[in-house]
């Protein structure tokens, strides 16, 4: 049942829909994510069981600097428009501004990362480690784990746009772009709920 | 785009038939993987049991030291539960939901792959701590502190939390796959509404494990950390709190055991109908119930937890809802019994078992609901109550429930029909055994015998209950040996059985030949109702009506990758016990399969339908 | 545009591709919540109580929009992200209550 013969060169209206395996990929990985939703539900609830269980080392209000904090979240917020951009680009069917809103996109991420990296080397020299205490365990799994999250997004999308310079768009890497915009747009999401509990109300 | 599909490359010999397996992604062969890893476990975590039981024989025994004996209690536990009973649950349903809503194969068969080598390769690491001496020990639940390397030191519980995490990866690669599957891939008229009961089961336990697993992922992450890292999750000294493992652990392990009977459900409304030649009573209420059980049973995980000092309130909450799932389990045992009367009962091997899960599961969840009671609860926690209780529905519910599912599935899986007479001695030995173990131990506990203890003294009136409920163990091992005798006595017969061997198939797999063929259907069939085979036999069709044309089959293609990433993580789990390069080492593997996997797109192939054996047209 | 295919879902003859106009608001509603979230902090007189409220609230309705508009959670055929995602929520729901009311103290 071959679903691919149509008319060469055009691509249908949305081409990550167009086959059975692109629907199942946007189907599985929304289930991934119900999934991911739990994960960083359990690490929110650890952090927020020992947000007072700091022992010796430096206190949220302490440790927490708001302005970079609001940098790194703009530069995600961005970073997730962009990516809408890049998925409206390839409803038109516009390859190469896809490609760019997507380099953009990790772009700002990589800023993200790089100031976040930053932000955990501080805090180490003021003496808040992974082993200080709950608390400081506790932080650095949820953040970090978020952080790993959009380094692991970085590489994903990276990948992608190699596979489109190499393939050209297509029904088979269409999909590709849709699913990996979504994961971003979780991430961008998942940090909304990080910077208001973790950072802000630790500076409340 | 053209679908330039290639041939499969099919190696001679017996390399061939091994790298055949490797690298199989095609549904039926990852259900049989599943069954033969599964039931490989099954007789580790029996022969654990067993040296339980015979330590157990007398007051004062020295079978075992104590030491040894907490190792077999936790790898029983870990054992049965993980890789035994949810891999084999895993095999029923590949070999099962796919035939059952008329799709060629499931949403990821990639993944199905991956996700079966994952559970493999977990299983192997925490087993591979009997090699090494230091074997996992703080019970299966692991509970901190002593679980952590303050009184944990030796490598033993790093092997069950990281060999539980890599085959808790795969799990949840299956969950996510079948629920798409079902979403996604039903053939033309089957509304969710027209699904078979194994199948809606199979979908609702899937949504339970989505959404239950990634709390245990949480949790194995934390005590890793803990004991790896220095982190202080459950570091009590450094701000931490050991009664969050426990709501984490429970928070994930109350879905799990809904995990593992709610498939058991689907094989008994299955078998039950079947043999009684008539239409379960009461579907929807069944499909609702289902669903209403797994809701609830996210509400209930403290019942675990009545005496850590939760206080009243919170005790009493939990107790309630813990009550009211016995509600809708209660709906499901009456529709059962409803289906059965007035039905034209076959008294086959598999429906003994299925008949004979009833009484014993009832059994397991009335004393559910004496545990459920809290106050009560402060006198059975951590008695032989306990123990009975949990064996009673895991054993006497799920077990028996995936015998009568293998011996009815079979023919569809192996082309065979196992032997009915040795089917009904498995039954016999089994089902005696069981209740000869459990029931007593009921009344241990109620004497005051804790559980996990290694010995107990004379003259308690512990001694003759617990020689019983070891005479039982021996007794259920043997009915166990006859069903392997029984597989291997069938494997030597011809492949003989008819597409409908039980010739009251009222189900989609029933349509097509035993083994089902590679492509499944040659056409995927028009679904016209509920019981849609059924149907069509009623109205004297000798075949189910197709919803497409005949033409060329496109499959996915094998391929090596899901046993490399296995391997890779396999690696990295040593790797974070022993040497950190190595750890980076078996994820970089990882990784770089998935990477591969993303880069080379699989084209498939594609069998002609005039080609019923192992199909190799390119297109 | 192009032909209209059979076995690819519903879609129109005519297929209107939409515009950016509602991420862009929507991208204005997080920056503004966004801004509004950091201030209140960072003014440091307000009530406490009123400020986690407040905050809760504003995350919450951005991720709403975020995951309605930019997650096409809003758009048809997107029934079970949605059942996975409420389901995800209910246990999470369920762990923070937990955690909240076990440490209040």
């Amino acid at each position: 049942m071959s679903a691919h013969d149509h008319h060469a060169g055009a691509l249908p209206p949305e081409p990550e829909k167009a086959t059975l395996e692109g629907r199942n990929k946007i189907l599985g990985f929304w289930l991934f994510l119900g999934a991911e939703t739990v994960l960083f539900g359990t690490l929110f609830s650890a952090y927020l069981a020992f947000r007072n269980s700091v022992l010796d080392g430096p206190r949220p209000e302490e440790l927490f600097q708001l302005p970079m904090t609001f940098i790194m979240t703009v530069a995600l917020l961005v970073s997730s428009l962009t990516s809408v951009f890049a998925v409206q680009a390839m409803h038109r069917h516009k390859t190469g501004p896809m490609l760019g809103w997507l380099a953009v996109t990790i772009a700002l991420g990589a800023l993200f990362l790089g100031m976040e990296i930053y932000e955990f080397n501080e805090y180490v020299h003021e003496g808040h480690r992974f082993t200080t205490s709950a608390f400081s365990s506790a932080f650095y799994s949820l953040v970090g784990f978020h952080g790993a999250h959009v380094a692991f997004g970085i590489l994903w999308i990276g990948l992608v746009i190699l596979q489109i310079l190499k393939k050209g768009l297509t029904v088979v890497t269409a999909p590709k772009v849709y699913v990996s915009a979504i994961y971003w747009h979780f991430i961008d999401v998942v940090w909304v709920f990080i910077f208001t509990v973790v950072y802000l109300m630790g500076k409340v | 785009m053209a679908a330039h599909a290639h041939t499969v490359k099919r190696y001679p010999g017996f390399l061939g038939w091994l790298w055949d397996w490797l690298t199989t992604v095609d549904h039926k062969k990852i259900g049989i993987l599943y069954l033969v890893a599964g039931g490989f476990f099954f007789v580790i975590g029996g022969i654990e049991a067993l040296f339980i039981r015979l330590q157990l024989i007398r007051p004062l025994n020295n079978f075992v030291s104590e030491d040894t004996f907490n190792e077999l209690i936790t790898m029983h536990g870990t054992t049965m539960i993980f890789l035994a009973a949810m891999p084999i649950i895993f095999a029923l349903m590949n070999a099962i939901v796919p035939l059952q809503i008329g799709a060629r194969d499931v949403a990821f068969p990639f993944v199905n792959a991956l996700g079966f080598w994952t559970f493999f390769f977990g299983g192997l690491l925490l087993n591979i701590a009997w090699l090494t001496g230091e074997v996992p020990d703080a019970g299966w639940t692991s509970y901190p502190p002593l679980a952590t390397t303050a009184y944990s030191s030796h490598h033993g519980m790093d092997y069950y939390v990281l060999g539980l995490q890599i085959s808790g990866i795969g799990t949840l690669l299956g969950g996510i796959n079948f629920m798409a599957t079902i979403i996604n891939m039903r053939a033309p008229g089957m509304t969710f509404m027209r699904m078979p009961m194994f199948t809606w089961t199979s979908f609702i336990t899937s949504a339970l494990i989505v959404l239950a697993f990634p709390a245990l992922t949480v949790g194995l992450v934390a005590m890793m950390f803990d004991r790896i890292f220095g982190a202080n999750f459950f570091n009590v000294d450094a701000g931490g709190n050991i009664i969050l493992w426990e709501h984490i652990f429970w928070l994930f392990g109350h879905p799990e055991v809904y995990i593992l009977i709610l498939p058991a459900f689907g094989v008994i409304s299955e078998v039950i109908s079947t043999f009684s030649r008539k239409r379960l009573f009461g579907y929807s209420t069944m499909v609702f119930a289902t669903i209403l059980i797994a809701f609830l049973g996210f509400m209930v995980w403290a019942h675990h937890m009545f005496t850590t000092g939760l206080g009243p309130v919170a005790n009493a909450l939990f107790s309630i809802a813990t009550m009211a799932i016995a509600v809708p389990t209660g709906i499901k045992v009456f529709n059962w019994l409803f289906t059965m009367w007035g039905g034209s009962i076959r008294f086959t091997a598999a429906n003994l078992f299925a008949i004979g899960f009833i009484p014993t599961f009832v059994m397991g969840g009335v004393t559910g609901v004496m545990l459920a009671s809290a106050p009560a609860d402060f006198q059975y926690h951590d008695s032989y109550f306990v123990v009975g209780h949990f064996h009673y529905t895991i054993v006497g519910g799920l077990v028996t429930g995936l015998l009568a599912g293998i011996h009815y599935w079979w023919p569809k899986m192996f082309g065979r029909m196992l032997h009915e007479g040795l089917g009904k001695l498995t039954f016999w030995f089994y089902m005696i055994g069981f209740h000869l173990t459990f029931f007593v131990q009921h009344f241990l506990g109620l004497l005051g015998m804790p559980r996990r203890v290694a010995t107990f003294l004379p003259n308690q009136g512990l001694d003759t209950m617990n020689m019983v409920s070891t005479i039982g163990a021996l007794l259920m091992a043997v009915g166990i040996s006859f069903f392997f005798i029984n597989i291997v006595i069938t494997s030597l017969k011809p492949r003989h059985a008819t597409n409908d061997p039980w010739e009251d198939g009222r189900t989609l797999e029933w349509a097509i030949p035993s083994p089902a063929p590679e492509y499944n259907f040659k056409q995927i069939p028009l679904v016209r109702g509920l019981d849609a085979w059924w149907k069509e036999k009623l109205e004297g069709n000798k075949e189910m009506p197709p919803a497409e044309p005949l033409g060329p089959i496109h499959m996915p293609s094998p391929s090596i990758l899901p046993f490399i990433m296995g391997v890779g993580l396999f690696i990295s789990g040593f790797g974070f016990m022993y040497n950190l390069v190595f750890a980076v080492i078996g994820i970089a593997i990882t990784l770089l399969c998935m990477a591969l996997r993303s880069i080379f797109d699989d084209h498939g192939y594609h069998i002609e339908p005039d080609e019923p054996k192992k199909g190799e047209v390119a297109a | 545009m192009t032909e209209n295919h059979s076995a690819t879902g519903p879609q129109t003859q005519r297929h209107r591709v939409e515009g950016p106009q509602k991420h862009i608001v929507v991208f204005i509603l997080s920056m503004v919540l966004t801004i509004i979230a950091f201030a209140a902090v960072a003014a440091g007189k307000v009530n406490k109580l009123f400020v986690i409220f407040l905050l809760l609230g504003m995350a919450i309705v951005q991720a709403f929009a975020q995951m309605a508009f930019w997650m096409h959670m809003k758009d048809r055929g997107h029934l079970f992200p949605i059942i996975t995602i409420v389901g995800g929520v209910f246990v999470v729901i369920m762990l923070v209550a937990l955690a909240l009311l076990w440490t209040w103290w």
